[in-house]
């Protein structure tokens, strides 16, 4: 399979991988791309970097959607981009999920909620999906997008990302809830509930956390308890969707062992939870021939009548300058290619397999992501 | 103050954290830190924190744990893993093992633990702080930027939610360590625009955090320090005119390999140029002192580039001495 075909079939497309290693680039690009072949296209941005935020539209973070402006796309195609601002989601959460005004008020007035959003809000994982699930519960079964990139923020390990949607439904499992909640629960006798075991443990709690914090946190799962079902169906949503067969996981990495072994262990997570593994983008490869090239003549007889009006030393200088600078990258080129040569073992019969070369320049708009899509899609174009 | 003196104010202090973005060499740059300072005759222990796949043990062969493992004179490396760190804390409360273990054990309490925000981040610095008491200094190989930020926030937080008690004695206890002259965090970064952004965004975070947790040194890793003259410039971007660059439509002959040494040298004008403008942008816009580690030849195992980092880490103090 190649991009292209993976792109037409999906409706979801997940970037993953280690930070630094475009993935954001790639997830505007496939979506720019997809846009161009007449589908409505959302893509999902974390943080990108400013010059093609403006590109794209983005120059004021906001949770809301932005159109992009796309030339020569096909009838139907149109691109919109969202960037996520994780500040203010947290809050907006539990607004969201909260039945009535009470209870959102007594939860953002807890002491307890400021230790638990900053966890949870700087947490752009959860956020992501947290978002991914609005985006799709509002946009996709009205059929207003065709397919939905989301660029994922860059994780150490594939947990972090993976785990993310039900990280709230754990904090506020039930039998937690419960078993916090007994000793506050009116109809119980106070003297009997702490009996056994469990009293034990709780009244030991109580010398560790204190008893006012086990009191305030009480009052804070009290508060949570009506919370419970809302995350819930919000965590099965995102992993249903996960689990899709119209979605897939794309691994966007660069050739160099860190973002090798993030690959290596979201492949890994991919399979033991039977997602859909798209296949790797190998970006930022560096390409050099094995030997060195003796192409300073050459270069020499060019350069002649380019440096006229430069000092004579310039030609020398400059040659053996590139000289050095092929050397260096020969050597990193080898290095590269041992990285690449594992990834490519990572279970990869029928899937994806891109490598795009360093681009000379820095992808900075539109057209950046264009000359992007030249590697990525590298197919003959349909017209 | 130069740069050999930050470098020395560092290996002489007590706990340095080492954190940036991801995929910056935080891993690296901490290793050469904690050989450095070893080589000085300081008793170092090297921690990595709760880390599913340890990539300390990947630059000495030696597998971790929570004891620190002695990988060479005056060096020790550990992993701080969340639920030793916990039994090890709660072992300081209350004295009984029998009853640490019963308390353990409870699988409410655990699960409570494990997702509670907070737990995590305040039984792991209590760790650094007791590994702070047997050695000289700690160097720890902190997670990317975001999670470290809020790593030093919770014990801030759980000064306001704990009035008393165990927590809030560890809490103050982090609090005044984190505040001390003894504690420095320095950051990583590359030479590239988003890692700059992120790097100053942390930066001012700390600052905000804690004026005493500002990062006094950003070690630029990777960088190229300029060394194409003004009309080498000028003919290069010339010559790249002149050759075609696309990999896509390869010319015949002599004009490939041509295309390998212009390409070759746009890219170390690019990084000579991104490299001054990271450099000139943190020390604008943030306080702290920009360090260049030159772009060395990795694919020679990590502890080879180690070596290599401490050794340019080396030629500074040198320079200054």
């Amino acid at each position: 399979m190649n991009l292209e075909d993976l792109v037409r079939e999906k409706r979801l497309v997940v970037c993953v991988g280690s930070g630094g290693v475009g993935k954001t680039s790639v997830a505007a690009a496939i979506g720019l791309h997809a846009a161009r072949a007449g589908r409505r296209v959302l893509v999902l941005t974390i943080d990108p970097a400013r010059r093609l935020a403006d590109a794209m539209g983005l120059a004021a973070q906001g949770n809301d959607e932005r159109v992009v402006p796309v030339a020569n796309a096909a009838p139907g195609g149109e691109l919109r981009a969202l960037m996520l601002d994780t500040r203010s989601t947290f809050d907006d959460l539990i607004r969201r999920v909260s039945p009535d005004e009470e209870t959102r008020e007594r939860i953002l007035n807890n002491a307890i909620y400021q230790i638990i959003s900053d966890s949870f809000g700087s947490s752009q994982a959860y956020m992501s999906t947290e978002k991914l699930y609005d985006v799709w519960t509002t946009g996709a079964p009205t059929g207003r997008y065709d397919l939905v990139v989301l660029d994922t923020p860059p994780v150490k390990n594939a947990l972090d990302f993976l785990d993310s949607p039900g990280r709230m439904t754990r904090f506020l499992d039930r039998h937690i809830l419960k078993w916090f909640l007994r000793p506050y629960d009116e109809k119980k006798v106070f003297g009997k509930m702490l009996a056994g075991t469990s009293g034990v443990v709780f009244r030991l709690l109580g010398v560790v956390f204190g008893r006012e914090f086990l009191t305030d946190l009480s009052a804070f799962f009290l508060a949570f308890r009506g919370l419970y079902d809302g995350f819930r169906e919000r965590h099965e949503a995102v992993l249903d969707l996960f689990g899709a067969s119209q979605t897939s996981f794309l691994v966007v990495c660069a050739p160099h062992e860190p973002s090798q072994e993030v690959a290596d262990f979201f492949v890994e997570e991919f399979q033991r939870r039977n997602l859909s593994y798209g296949g790797i983008v190998v970006n930022m490869v560096h390409r050099a021939s094995g030997t060195p090239l003796a192409v300073g003549p050459y270069l020499a007889d060019l350069s002649g009548p380019l440096s006229r009006d430069l000092s004579a030393e310039v030609v020398p200088q400059l040659l053996a300058h590139l000289e050095r600078a092929h050397e260096r990258l020969r050597t990193v080129a080898r290095a590269e290619a041992q990285v690449i040569r594992r990834l490519g073992a990572l279970g990869l019969e029928g899937r994806v397999w891109v490598e795009v070369p360093r681009l000379p320049e820095p992808i900075r708009d539109l057209a950046g992501l264009d000359r992007l899509n030249r590697h990525l899609f590298p197919g003959p174009p349909d017209a | 103050m130069a740069i050999g003196t930050h470098i020395l104010d560092l290996l002489a202090s007590r706990i340095v954290f080492v954190t940036g973005k991801g995929g910056t060499g935080k891993t690296t740059l901490s290793v050469a830190l904690a050989r450095l300072a070893a080589s000085r005759g300081r008793r170092v222990v090297l921690a990595e924190v709760d880390n599913h796949r340890p990539s300390i043990p990947e630059y000495f062969g030696v597998p971790t744990g929570w004891e620190p493992v002695q990988v060479a004179a005056n060096l020790a490396i550990t992993n701080i893993t969340w639920l030793e760190a916990l039994a090890d804390w709660l072992g300081t409360v209350v004295p009984a093992t029998r009853i640490v273990k019963m308390i353990l054990s409870n699988r409410m309490v655990r699960l409570f633990l494990d997702v509670t925000p907070g737990s995590r981040e305040i039984v792991i610095l209590a760790r650094v702080l007791a590994l702070a008491r047997t050695h000289d200094l700690v160097v720890v190989d902190l997670p990317a930027s975001g999670h470290a930020i809020s790593l030093f926030l919770v014990p801030y937080r759980a000064l306001l939610v704990f009035l008393t008690g165990p927590i809030r004695k560890i809490a103050t206890e982090i609090v005044e360590t984190l505040r001390s002259a003894g504690t420095q965090v320095v950051l990583v970064a590359l030479p590239e625009e988003m890692v700059v952004n992120e790097t100053v965004q942390t930066w001012h975070a700390l600052q905000d955090l804690a004026p005493e947790l500002r990062p006094g040194i950003v070690f630029l890793n990777q960088g190229l320090e300029p060394t194409l003259s003004e009309g080498e410039r000028v003919l290069l971007g010339r010559l790249a005119t002149r050759v075609d660059l696309s990999p896509l439509r390869p010319d015949p002959g002599d004009a490939i390999g041509a295309a390998e040494w212009v390409l070759a040298g746009l890219w170390e004008a690019d990084r000579e140029e991104t490299t001054v403008s990271a450099r000139r942008r943190i020390e604008r816009e943030t306080g702290a002192h920009a360090v260049t580690v030159p772009l060395l030849a990795a694919g020679e195992g990590h502890g080879h580039l180690a070596r290599e980092v401490e050794a340019v880490l080396k030629g500074l103090l040198e320079e200054s001495a």
